[in-house]
């Protein structure tokens, strides 16, 4: 099905015929058939509400055994009428189908082919050497060469097949070159090339985030978020995904209980849910809890200078089609340590404009000192011309007392708004007095503000 | 051929005919044609003969209301398979009220139907209208229109009628399940797909066929755990001693599959072959099978496997996706092709039914 570029301007004996051989699929044939029982083609679908119907018309309507008006010998297509069980609604009668066009080829895939030499001229080809070959940006891959076995003859008619697999290991575009070197008819050595181009794509992007939270002082988790995004054209089934960590870690996979509605179904064990990602742009999340194998006392930080890891992905498509990828090594994110952690606790669900409303804060001293006194006030925007729409309601700093060494204080914050609709909180500022350090803002919250009801 | 079957006797049975005031009431199951003649023309595929009969019926005097619809089913469905997708639709919206109207109801011809209550509606008619919406070009409202039969079929079966109608109508909501299914799947909308299969196993859960279905399904998506497990299910709940025919060539075929996933070619054609001793016309494994020599780089005896089924058992062979494939072997085994591709398409021409696409040999 692909056809050749060829620029070769004499007449050939040969000629290169090539289909990519991905796995076959099975068909449903939706098309044609809308299989029917002819009982409810021909009668009211509420006909056997009537308990004195005769039992043998209706039969005779419905059976399939029936045997046609017709002599034996003429040709029934029966099947294609009338259905035998209900069930065969569902068609998918098992057969399979070959590959209708190229399709996409993606990184991780094995590009396979038949490819046929053909002769279709009226002439013996002999002594025929054949090579393929795959020609990229970086590298030529041999696939077939029969130099030390040159194909003695194709006869006038005749072919030789050959089917070549290749790991396609590279993005962007690649060669099928073809070649045979041939006698022709005329004992002249004929060179025929024939060049077959496609294009590798990337199927699929992974997205990592790290994160440690800090339980203590002592306890510190970090968490592997991966996000497995589906560039290609095909529902994938992520036959396997492993993260492989480095030596100093231990990965354990964190999943979310199975909801399984039927506790009590016929069907369970033989039916797990499989993990399907779908075609362009579909996305599947995995969650590791990441720990350190040294002691737990300073050594199993995952900063950004520590590899963590890195995944191994294998995919699938039709009939068990597989993708292999492995990512690159994925780092720890560089954490700076803060000495105080500020962060919004709540906000009340109904917040009605110019009217007084309270959010309540944490704040914590994450160092082994007392810290304090501080203020918190809302610090302008970032152009003079950025106004508040939620500010401070009353005096606009508020002042705290210290904090001792890893304590918590809860702080209530008294703020206003002054527009209608989806607002910010934004620009909530901690200062530490004595050390006259200002911390950065709290990262913005939306509310919704409302007129009275 | 058409005219000698039509011409034949009683496409329009004249003892039913007479004047609706002075007939005796009529029985639901009297038809304005002869059943047994126009089943074996649907049956044979020749759905312009159909067609033609169905006219000639509509044509005769003295018709009663369900005549008119089980008509107008046929009508719509022998449209349908001859691909005039919008002369069938445009059949359904002459009706002019929608199918649950009162006017398709026994009670409103009390003379005609004395003491008959209920529907009138052929229940094709319902699937008919539901499918083909997609058949134009709005897949929505074919599903749509699916589900909303569904729900009716399962209120149907809540209500309290004869043990023979429950039965019935349990029927029809397979049938609409796995109608379903089958759409999902080929839109490639695997998990509503598997769901449909699941609840299908709720209601049977040792059906062989569904088994297998459910199989085909987790191999299509690529999940060949799940797809081992169901096929060791239905072998394991239908032990081989107790297996007829068909269902040792279904299990044979199943073993074939798992070693294509495997690349096992030359199991799977051994598999294949003896579902071909045991029957003949066993087109899948006939199909597939051809597919097994190809990948094993024997192209020509897959071309001579798909040629030779075509002529011994041409009326089971002859399916689109058999020619199909076919032809895409014709393609890579010919240079010029299109001499061969013409020659089967002038075959088909010949033997295959009025239904049959003939787009499939991209002639």
């Amino acid at each position: 099905m692909s056809s050749p570029q060829d620029n070769s301007p004499s007449h050939h004996s040969l000629a290169f015929r090539v289909m990519r051989l991905c796995r076959p699929s099975f068909h449903a044939e939706d098309a044609v058939l809308r299989l029917l029982d002819p009982l409810d083609l021909l009668a009211a679908e509420d006909l056997l509400d009537d308990p004195a119907l005769p039992a043998e018309s209706v039969h005779r309507l419905s059976d399939p055994a029936t045997p046609d008006a017709a002599a034996a010998g003429d040709f029934t297509f029966r099947d294609r009428f009338q259905i035998r069980n209900p069930v065969d609604a569902m068609s998918l009668s098992g057969l399979l189908v070959l590959p209708q066009s190229f399709g996409n080829i993606y990184l991780g895939e094995t590009f396979s082919s038949y490819i046929s030499v053909n002769n279709s001229s009226k002439f013996e080809a002999r002594d025929v050497i054949i090579k393929a070959e795959i020609q990229t940006e970086r590298q030529r891959i041999l696939l077939l060469d029969t130099t030390k076995s040159p194909v003695e003859s194709i006869r006038s008619g005749g072919r030789y097949d050959f089917i070549v697999e290749h790991d396609v290991k590279e993005l962007g575009p690649h060669t099928l070159v073809c070649s045979a070197l041939y006698n022709d008819g005329d004992s002249e050595r004929k060179y025929l090339p024939q060049f077959f181009k496609f294009v590798v794509n990337n199927p699929l992007s992974v997205r990592t985030k790290v994160t440690s939270f800090n339980y203590c002082i002592t306890l510190e988790n970090t968490y592997l978020e991966a996000c497995i995004e589906n560039h290609t054209k095909s529902n994938l089934y992520m036959d396997q995904v492993e993260f492989d960590p480095a030596p100093q870690w231990i990965a354990t996979r964190l999943e979310g209980d199975n909801y399984s509605s039927d506790t009590n179904s016929k069907t369970r064990g033989i039916f797990t849910p499989p993990v399907l990602i779908r075609a362009g742009g579909g996305i599947y999340n995995y969650l590791y809890l990441i720990k350190s194998t040294l002691e737990e006392s300073g050594q199993g930080k995952a900063d950004g200078s520590s590899i963590l890891g890195k995944f191994q992905i294998t995919w699938r498509t039709n009939l068990g089609e597989p993708g292999r990828l492995q990512t690159q090594q994925i780092y720890g994110t560089p954490i700076t340590q803060k000495d105080i952690d500020m962060h919004l606790l709540d906000v009340p669900p109904v917040i009605i404009l110019e009217r007084p409303f309270q959010v309540h804060l944490s704040l914590t001293n994450q160092t082994e000192r007392t810290l304090g006194p501080f203020e918190v006030s809302i610090s302008p925007g970032i152009t003079s011309s950025e106004e508040k729409m939620v500010m401070i309601n009353g005096i606009q700093k508020l002042m705290l007392p210290p904090v001792e060494a890893s304590n918590s204080s809860i702080i209530d914050l008294n703020m206003i708004a002054t527009k209608l609709g989806v607002q910010k909180i934004s620009g909530i500022t901690l200062f530490d007095v004595r050390e006259k350090k200002s911390y950065e803002p709290l990262p913005d919250v939306e509310i919704f503000v409302d007129i009275i009801s | 051929m058409a005219a000698e079957e039509l011409d034949g006797a009683g496409y329009i049975q004249t003892t039913t005919v007479s004047d609706p005031l002075l007939s005796s009431p009529t029985s639901a199951l009297d038809l304005p044609f002869d059943v047994p003649s126009l089943l074996a023309l649907a049956r044979r595929g020749q759905w312009r003969a159909v067609l033609d009969a169905v006219a000639a019926a509509r044509r005769g005097s003295g018709l009663h209301p369900h005549h008119h619809l089980v008509c107008l089913a046929l009508s719509v469905l022998s449209l349908s398979k001859l691909r005039r997708f919008s002369d069938a639709a445009a059949e359904i919206d002459a009706l002019d009220a929608p199918f649950d109207s009162s006017r398709f109801r026994f009670e409103a011809y009390p003379s005609t139907y004395p003491g008959r209550s209920g529907s009138m509606i052929p229940f094709a008619l319902r699937f008919l209208h539901a499918d083909l919406p997609q058949r134009l070009g709005s897949r929505s409202v074919t599903v749509d229109r699916l589900y909303a039969l569904l729900d009716l079929v399962q209120s149907k079966i809540r209500e309290e009628t004869t043990g023979a109608s429950n039965e019935l109508w349990r029927r029809r909501q397979g049938f609409l399940l796995a109608a379903l299914c089958g759409n999902h799947f080929v839109h490639r909308e695997f998990e509503v797909a598997l769901a449909l299969v699941r609840q299908l196993l709720e209601r049977d859960p040792s059906d062989p066929m569904l088994l297998s279905r459910l199989g085909y399904v987790q191999l299509q998506i690529g999940d060949l755990t799940g797809a081992k497990a169901s096929f060791a299910r239905l072998e394991s709940l239908h032990p081989e001693g107790e297996r007829t025919v068909e269902l040792k060539n279904l299990v044979g075929r199943n073993r074939a599959l798992e070693f294509i996933v495997a690349k096992n070619y030359t199991a799977a054609v051994r598999e294949y072959e003896e579902c071909i001793e045991r029957d003949a016309a066993d087109v899948v494994a006939l199909n597939n099978k051809a597919l097994c020599l190809m990948y094993s780089r024997d192209l020509s005896d897959s071309i001579k496997v798909l040629e030779g089924a075509l002529e011994r058992v041409p009326t089971a062979a002859l399916n689109e996706i058999l020619v199909v494939n076919l032809c895409s072997m014709y393609e890579l085994a010919y240079v010029s092709h299109g001499d061969v591709k013409k020659s089967l398409s002038n075959w088909i021409a010949q033997v295959a039914p009025d239904d049959f696409d003939p787009s499939c040999t991209r002639t």
